[in-house]
C-alpha cells in the first residue's frame, strides 16, 4: 500500500507534438539542375516558407525570399531574370544572388544600408550531383560544412543508374533520420530476419551508421544529405538520400540510386538492381519491406516523445538525438526543453 | 513647446513651435519648411538634412553610425557642414529650446 502510480508515463502523450522541432540548419536539395534554364524564376515552397528560385542569365542558380525590401512586393509574381539580378516588378530594384541590391532605377542618393550588407534574404548555393542545392540556416549564418563527393554520382564513367523517387511524409527530417538508428524497428516493421548490430560514430555535422557489420554502411551529412551504400550478394549498391524540409511538419524523401556500371547480362548487374529493388520496396522474392510500404504509416501518425521508454535491444536513438541536436543551436530555450 | 528657429532655403527665418518629444523633422516637415522624411527616421533617405548652428552642436546627442553613414552618401551631392544633421535624429526637448537649424540644399 502506498505505491503512487506513475502518472506521468500514463499521461504524458495529452501533451506530446507531432513536431516541435524548429526547420534545421543544414545542405538542402531544391531541385534538379536541368529543371531550371538560365533567365527562369519559379516559386518553391521550402523551409516552412515560399522562395523565389531564379537562374541568371550567365547560368548562376539564386533563391531569395519572395518579398522586395523595398515596399514588399512578391518578385516571384511579375518579376523577372536582368542580366545576373532578380528584378522586381514593382519599382524595378534589382538584387544579385547574394541578396545585394544592385539597382534602384530612381533613386540619387543611395541608402546607406544598401552600399554596407545584402538587403534581400537569400540562401547561399551550390550545384552538386547535377543538383541545385541551398543552404538553410535560420539566421542566415554562412554555411558551416561542405558537401562531399560522391563518387558515384560525381564521377563520369564507372558507375550508372537513373532511378530516382520522390515521396511525400507527414513528418520532420529528425523523425524520419531517427529510423536509421532504430534498428530494432527493422525486425518488426520491416520484417528484417533479425536485430542488426548497429554502429554510430559522430563527428561534427557527420554521423556514420554500420548496420549489420558492413551489410549497409552510410554516411549523413548535416540534416539533408545521407548516403547509403548497401553490401549484398558481392556488390555494392548506392542509395543517395536527400530529404527537404517542406515546412515543419512535411517532408519531401529525394532519393537516387546507383551502382557500378556492370555490362549487361551479369550476375553482378542482376545483383545490383534486386538490392536496389529491395531498397525502394519489397523486391520479388523478399520477405523484408522496403521503406515506402511500411515506415509511413508509423512516421505520419506518431508523436515525439522527448522522453522515450528505451529498452535493452535499441540502437543508438538518443545518441543520436544529441548529435541532431547540433542542427537546432539557434533554437530558444523553450524549444530546445521540448526536443 | 519648444521653439525652434529655423532659415529656409530662400534663407528666410522663421520660428517653428513643436510638441515636446516630436521629431524636429516632423516639425519642420509639418511646418512646410521643404522638409520630406520620406523614410519616416529609418535614416535611409537623407531628405531632412539640416545645418545645425554651431553653438548647438555639442549640445545635441551623438550621431549614430547609420546617421553619419547617411551624411555620408549626401555629400556626393551637397556640401556637409560640421552641424550636418538628420533633423529625423532629434527629438525635441526644453533644453533645446531656441535651437537654430539651417535647411540644407536637397540632393
Amino acid at each position: 500500500m502506498g505505491d503512487q502510480i506513475n502518472l506521468k508515463i500514463l499521461l504524458e502523450s495529452q501533451g506530446l507534438e507531432r513536431c516541435p522541432f524548429p526547420i534545421p540548419t543544414g545542405w538542402y536539395f531544391v531541385d534538379y539542375a536541368d529543371t531550371l534554364k538560365p533567365g527562369e524564376m519559379r516559386n518553391v515552397q521550402l523551409f516552412g516558407q515560399e522562395w523565389v528560385l531564379f537562374r541568371t542569365e550567365s547560368g548562376k542558380p539564386g533563391m531569395s525570399d519572395p518579398y522586395c525590401p523595398h515596399l514588399g512586393a512578391h518578385m516571384g509574381h511579375g518579376g523577372k531574370v536582368c542580366g545576373e539580378h532578380i528584378r522586381c516588378p514593382f519599382h524595378h530594384w534589382e538584387y544579385d544572388t547574394a541578396g545585394w541590391c544592385k539597382s534602384i532605377p530612381y533613386a540619387k542618393v543611395t541608402p546607406p544600408i544598401v552600399r554596407k550588407q545584402a538587403i534581400l534574404r537569400t540562401l547561399p548555393m551550390v550545384e552538386k550531383y547535377g543538383m541545385m542545392w541551398a543552404w538553410y540556416h535560420p539566421q542566415c549564418a554562412e554555411p558551416s560544412f561542405e558537401l562531399p563527393y560522391i563518387p558515384e554520382i560525381e564521377d563520369p564513367t564507372g558507375y550508372t543508374g537513373s532511378r530516382r523517387g520522390s515521396w511525400t511524409a507527414d513528418t520532420c527530417i529528425q523523425e524520419i533520420a531517427e529510423n536509421g538508428v532504430d534498428t530494432a524497428h527493422l525486425k518488426f516493421l520491416h520484417g528484417a530476419p533479425g536485430i542488426p548490430p548497429v554502429e554510430a560514430t559522430y563527428d561534427g555535422p557527420v554521423m556514420k551508421l554500420d548496420i549489420g557489420r558492413g551489410y549497409i554502411v552510410g554516411t549523413a551529412y548535416g540534416p539533408g544529405l545521407n548516403v547509403m551504400r548497401f553490401n549484398q550478394h558481392g556488390i555494392t549498391a548506392t542509395m543517395i538520400s536527400y530529404t527537404q524540409p517542406i515546412t515543419a511538419e512535411k517532408s519531401r524523401m529525394n532519393m537516387s540510386f546507383r551502382h557500378v556500371d556492370y555490362p549487361e547480362g551479369t550476375p553482378e548487374l542482376h545483383a545490383s538492381k534486386k538490392v536496389i529493388d529491395h531498397m525502394i520496396g519489397a523486391a520479388e522474392g523478399e520477405e523484408s519491406a522496403g521503406f515506402e510500404s511500411v515506415d509511413f504509416i508509423v512516421w505520419n501518425n506518431k508523436k515525439y516523445r522527448p522522453n522515450p521508454l528505451l529498452c535493452d535491444g535499441d540502437g543508438p536513438v538518443l545518441q543520436f538525438r544529441k548529435w541532431f541536436k547540433q542542427f537546432y543551436s539557434n533554437a530558444d530555450a523553450a524549444t530546445l526543453a521540448k526536443i | 513647446m519648444t521653439a525652434v528657429r529655423v532659415k529656409d532655403r530662400d534663407g528666410a527665418d522663421k520660428t517653428v513651435d513643436a510638441d515636446d518629444g516630436a521629431l524636429l523633422m516632423e516639425a519642420l516637415r509639418d511646418a512646410g519648411c521643404g522638409i520630406e522624411g520620406t523614410c519616416g527616421g529609418a535614416m535611409s533617405c537623407g531628405t531632412c538634412h539640416v545645418y545645425v548652428a554651431d553653438a548647438w552642436v555639442a549640445k545635441l546627442p551623438p550621431k549614430s553610425e547609420d546617421e553619419t553613414m547617411m551624411l555620408e552618401a549626401l555629400a556626393d551631392f551637397v556640401p556637409l557642414k560640421p552641424g550636418s544633421r538628420l533633423s529625423c535624429q532629434i527629438s525635441l526637448n526644453g533644453r533645446l529650446e531656441g535651437l537654430e537649424v539651417e535647411i540644407a540644399p536637397q540632393a
